[in-house]
């Protein structure tokens, strides 16, 4: 479905070689792949940069990740703590809190800077382990076809009409209260789209002459699979991670507003809950409601986005979009 | 909620879209997507969290007993004589005759229609409205309103006053009890309530352990309980019994009573009206949705002066509070420091701060066992260590948990009963007080050979660095918060902690599988029932069975002076007594209270005009040990319902911008959606 023109492996060099000279005949091979993805790569990027809302959706996640990342060295660990908070409880904004205080006296600010760790970390493993979990199933159930397919498929079914966050509630509630917990949970409980999408990507790539091809080489079932087909779904996966990391990270919130999360972890929604508990919805405190909730949505959106664009970068079959 | 963060996620759609070839425009999607999930995100809870939320408000193992359970008072050997039969004030004029008369004037009162109604916002569910299994605060206290019991306590001082019974006096031998029972009191269904009603509750009790499971403890030392006529009610006890005029057993009428076939599974809550004899009838229950109880205009002491009271419920704190805002419901309990400051401002409503009969402490597994000496659990043994619990808490700054935590709506913990309970409060002597002082706890870690390793954590005996589990109420906010302080402070010492947050903190607990645990009761005029959770007799039988034991507490000495308590009926010489078991207990270093929680709670003044705390003088209104505050309460004298809190503006004005925010994106959308199908249009 997506890079028609790119089968792996091809039997005849493509019009790339204008970048070899072809020294030897195997590593050739192999600094031809090389160029070839370095090209590839670069094609996307042209296509991706014509896609606005993409770029601005990358952009966010770009200054978000620094954010994250720089965090220790922003605001510091000691923004946590509780013991050596430095403001009053639930000062509205001033200049030496921009957002104000929680209930602890700890600076808004900083723990919304803080709080973007978890959220981003729970948010991408949660939609790695999804997606994992999603392509494994997927490429198995379309490979095999016949009564694996049904059965892997009806269990696939199953896991799709259950509610998403009901199931996530309760592996929650039973496990023990982590943040690892917390991205099981959501990992197990959201992989049945990607599954399906893999399934059908799988059956469409294996219809392909040259599978049959391959089989008539004598290639394995693990070797089509590994070799031949996952490559042509990964695009499809990487855009339905891209895609699922905002889901991720609004369920993450949604369970730990719940207070189903570690509670003595900062994060997003974590920081809702606190706000709930303190009471800050009917006492007015609005400063300590709106980032983090502002935060969330805006993250979920600036993945969105990307994903967006990624999906109609690889997939032009999608139609129009900026 | 759920079904919006189903259809949030984007994959169902996705899929979707992949075979139908088209999708709705991304950004469109998105912002819909999060105008819809913004707001449930602010709003509240669902009801799944809120429901456990609301059972935990009431400290699933503590307060859940503690109503139940409240054991006898010493008050009786003041004045054995003239307490027998005494009235309080309050009943005062309101001599038999002038029941007819009440009647017509609360008939008259009703003209005003169906206006008079009181209505309390609650949380917790209801476990059951048998009087015979219920043990939760909410239902317990709708009991004390449908049903009379034999005593009350007085609202200024608890001491006990008439109930159903007008007097009571022990034989000289201390082991028989004899009540006189009122004349005047009747089921809501016309037939007079007589000793005989009472004998065969407390029969009943004593026969069928199913009738026993909520209040089994008052009646296991009965020997016989006997009416000789319609006003005599006699107790005959196997050994002496300080409880005996602190009786919390709801008389139930024995013409409908006697017609139950299991009382372990019939919960009263089928037939409405429920006949009773209180200050209210039970006309109405459903579950989480509603209590509705109607005035007993026949009742002895006086109908009280609304004609209905409705526990409406809440699940969420924050709902309640804009309720009461709105002049929906008249009361609100359990307010947040938050909430209560910003309802102080707002106009018509009173916000009551009063020290409440509450403990919030710290308990470490004594190593949890059983009567016949089988140990189970998994308690760390560092815990076991006097010096490591001495240190611990030498590392807890109370002070810091009351203005940090509590924001100053609580008062610093000393002994175990709140000071509210002055016959029975006691505080650590200078000697023996284990004050904040982080320093002294570190030197005897030190001293101990607790010593630190390379990157400063504490090694326990067997080499291994000391991290300690505790248990914590995920649904109690100040559980979390205070966990948060113990984290830091012990961490200073170089002890782990690992707050382990559960909505059911009986499994581990029962089964001993945790090193320390906040552990709070709701304690009662007599302090009998907190303290007999203490004793060697509370601990389970073997280690598969449940025991009515708080913390596996076992203690020789303190065993000793409860026995003797329990006895004594000089209040004097009794709380004395109470007092030394405190002190054992608080040298024993199995429990450390932290904080005694203010009742924090809030009603409109355009709709109650008068209400009773109690005490009266700076006490609580909701969960009293008795029905004064919803029998006391007047209706205000104007009926200016139609007011809103000044405070509901900023909710009102973030959904007003959310609304426009939405209404804005949705116009840039769609003017690009237009200039982008405009080659397709032209």
């Amino acid at each position: 479905m997506t890079r028609p023109m790119n089968p792996p492996n091809p039997p005849n060099p493509p019009k790339a070689t204008w970048q070899t000279d072809s020294p030897g005949p195997r590593k050739s091979t192999r600094s031809l792949q090389r160029a070839r993805r370095r090209a590839s790569v670069a094609r996307f990027w042209r296509r991706y940069r014509t896609h606005r809302a993409g770029v601005a959706g990358l952009a966010g996640l770009t200054l978000l990740a620094v954010l994250a990342l720089a965090a220790p060295w922003l605001v510091g660990d000691d923004v946590q703590s509780v013991t050596r908070a430095p403001g009053r409880a639930l000062e509205p904004p001033s200049g030496a809190f921009p957002l104000g205080t929680d209930q602890f006296g700890r600076s808004l600010l900083g723990l919304l800077v803080w709080g973007s760790r978890i959220s981003l970390t729970v948010g991408l493993l949660a939609a790695a382990l999804s997606v994992a979990i999603g392509t494994l199933v997927g490429v198995v159930a379309g490979h095999y076809r016949g009564w694996i397919s049904t059965a892997v498929m009806r269990i696939t079914d199953w896991f799709l009409v259950m509610p998403t966050l009901v199931l996530a509630i309760v592996l929650a509630t039973v496990l023990s209260r982590s943040v690892w917990t917390v991205i099981l949970a959501i990992g197990v409980t959201t992989w049945p789209t990607t599954a399906r999408l893999v399934r059908a990507q799988t059956i469409a790539v294996e219809s392909r002459p040259y599978i049959e091809r391959a089989k008539a080489l004598g290639g394995g079932h693990r070797h089509l699979m590994t070799r031949h087909v996952l490559p042509q779904v990964m695009p499809l996966v990487l855009a339905q991670t891209t895609l699922g990391i905002s889901a991720a990270i609004l369920t993450e919130a949604t369970l730990a507003f719940l207070g189903l999360g570690d509670p003595t972890v900062v994060s997003w929604g974590g920081m809702l809950q606190d706000a709930r508990e303190a009471g800050a919805v009917s006492s007015g405190h609005w400063w300590y409601l709106a980032p983090p909730g502002i935060a969330v949505a805006l993250v979920a959106l600036a993945f969105t986005l990307c994903g967006r664009a990624v999906e109609s970068v690889l997939n032009p079959r999608l139609g129009v979009s900026r | 909620m759920i079904t919006t963060a189903h259809h949030r996620s984007p994959g169902p759609a996705l899929f979707l879209r992949s075979r139908a070839g088209r999708r709705p425009h991304p950004l469109l999607r998105l912002l819909l997507a999060v105008g819809i999930a913004a707001p449930t995100l602010i709003a509240g809870p669902p009801q799944a969290q809120a429901q456990t939320r609301a059972e935990a408000q009431a400290w699933p193992r503590a307060q859940a007993q503690a109503p139940a359970a409240v054991p006898g008072t010493g008050q009786l050997m003041d004045s054995p004589a003239s307490a027998v039969g005494t009235r309080v004030r309050a009943d005062e004029g309101n001599s038999d005759g002038k029941t007819d008369g009440k009647d017509d004037k609360s008939n008259g009162d009703g003209k005003t229609g169906a206006g008079n109604v009181l209505t309390v916002a609650v949380s917790q569910s209801v476990d059951s409205l048998s009087p015979f299994l219920a043990q939760r605060l909410v239902s317990t206290s709708v009991h004390r309103l449908i049903y009379e019991y034999l005593t009350n306590y007085d609202p200024r001082d608890a001491r006990p006053v008439p109930g159903l019974a007008t007097a009571w006096s022990p034989s000289a031998d201390k082991l028989t009890w004899t009540y006189t029972i009122r004349k005047d009191s009747t089921w809501s269904d016309g037939r007079p309530a007589t000793a005989e009603d009472a004998a065969w509750t407390f029969g009943r009790m004593m026969k069928d352990p199913g009738a026993a499971t909520a209040n089994g403890s008052f009646t296991a030392n009965f020997a016989e309980v006997t009416a000789p006529d319609p006003e005599t009610l006699v107790i005959r006890l196997k050994k002496p019994q300080a409880t005996m005029t602190a009786l919390d057993v709801p008389i139930v009428p024995k013409h409908i009573w006697e017609k139950v076939g299991d009382f372990s599974t019939f919960n009263n809550d089928t037939r409405f009206p429920v006949v009773g004899n209180g200050p209210f009838v039970l006309t109405d229950y459903k579950v989480d949705r509603y209590i509705r109880l109607r005035a007993n205009k026949n009742f002895w002491r006086g109908a009280p002066k609304f004609d209905e009271l409705v526990f409406r419920y809440y699940k969420d704190g924050d709902a309640a509070v804009a309720a009461l805002r709105k002049g929906e419901v008249s009361f609100v309990p359990h307010l947040t420091p938050a909430q209560a400051a910003s309802l102080k401002n707002a106009e018509n409503i009173q916000v009551n701060d009063a020290p409440g009969r509450r403990f919030l402490a710290l308990a470490t597994n004594p190593g949890a066992r059983a009567k016949n000496g089988g140990r189970f659990g998994s308690g760390h043994p560092a815990l076991l260590d006097p010096v490591v619990r001495r240190a611990l808490f030498h590392a807890v700054d109370r002070q810091t948990i009351v203005e940090k935590v509590f924001q100053g709506h609580a008062v610093e913990g000393e002994g175990y009963l709140p000071p509210r309970f002055s016959a029975y409060f006691w505080k650590p002597a200078a000697s023996q007080r284990i004050a904040h002082d982080p320093a002294k706890a570190a030197a005897l870690l030190d001293e101990a050979g607790y010593r630190r390793d390379g990157s400063g954590r504490r090694l326990g005996k067997d080499g291994r660095p000391l991290d300690f589990r505790v248990l914590c109420h995920a649904t109690d906010p100040h559980d979390k918060a205070v966990g948060k302080y113990l984290r830091e402070w012990w961490g200073e010492l170089g002890i782990g902690l690992r707050v382990v947050c559960l909505d059911n903190v009986s499994d581990p607990w029962l089964k001993g599988d945790y090193d320390l645990a906040f552990d709070g009761w709701s304690v009662n005029p007599d302090p009998d029932f907190v303290l007999s959770i203490h004793t060697c007799s509370a601990l389970p039988a073997t280690p598969a069975d449940t025991g009515a034991t708080d913390n596996f507490i076992c203690d020789e000495r303190f065993d000793r002076l409860y026995a003797q308590q329990a006895v004594e009926y000089d209040a004097a010489r009794r709380g004395d007594l109470v007092r030394q078991m405190q002190s054992r207990l608080y040298d024993t270093g199995f429990m450390n209270v932290m904080v005694y929680p203010n009742a924090l709670e809030a009603y409109r003044t355009d709709q109650i005009g008068s209400i009773t705390t109690m005490p009266e003088a700076a006490g609580n209104l909701y969960g009293q040990d008795g029905y004064w505050s919803w029998w006391s309460a007047e209706p205000a004298a104007a009926g200016g319902a139609a007011s809103d809190g000044g405070g509901s503006s900023p909710a009102v004005a973030i959904g007003i911008g959310i609304s426009v925010v939405l209404v804005i994106a949705v116009g840039i959308l769609t003017s690009r959606r237009r200039r982008a199908t405009a080659d397709d249009r032209e």
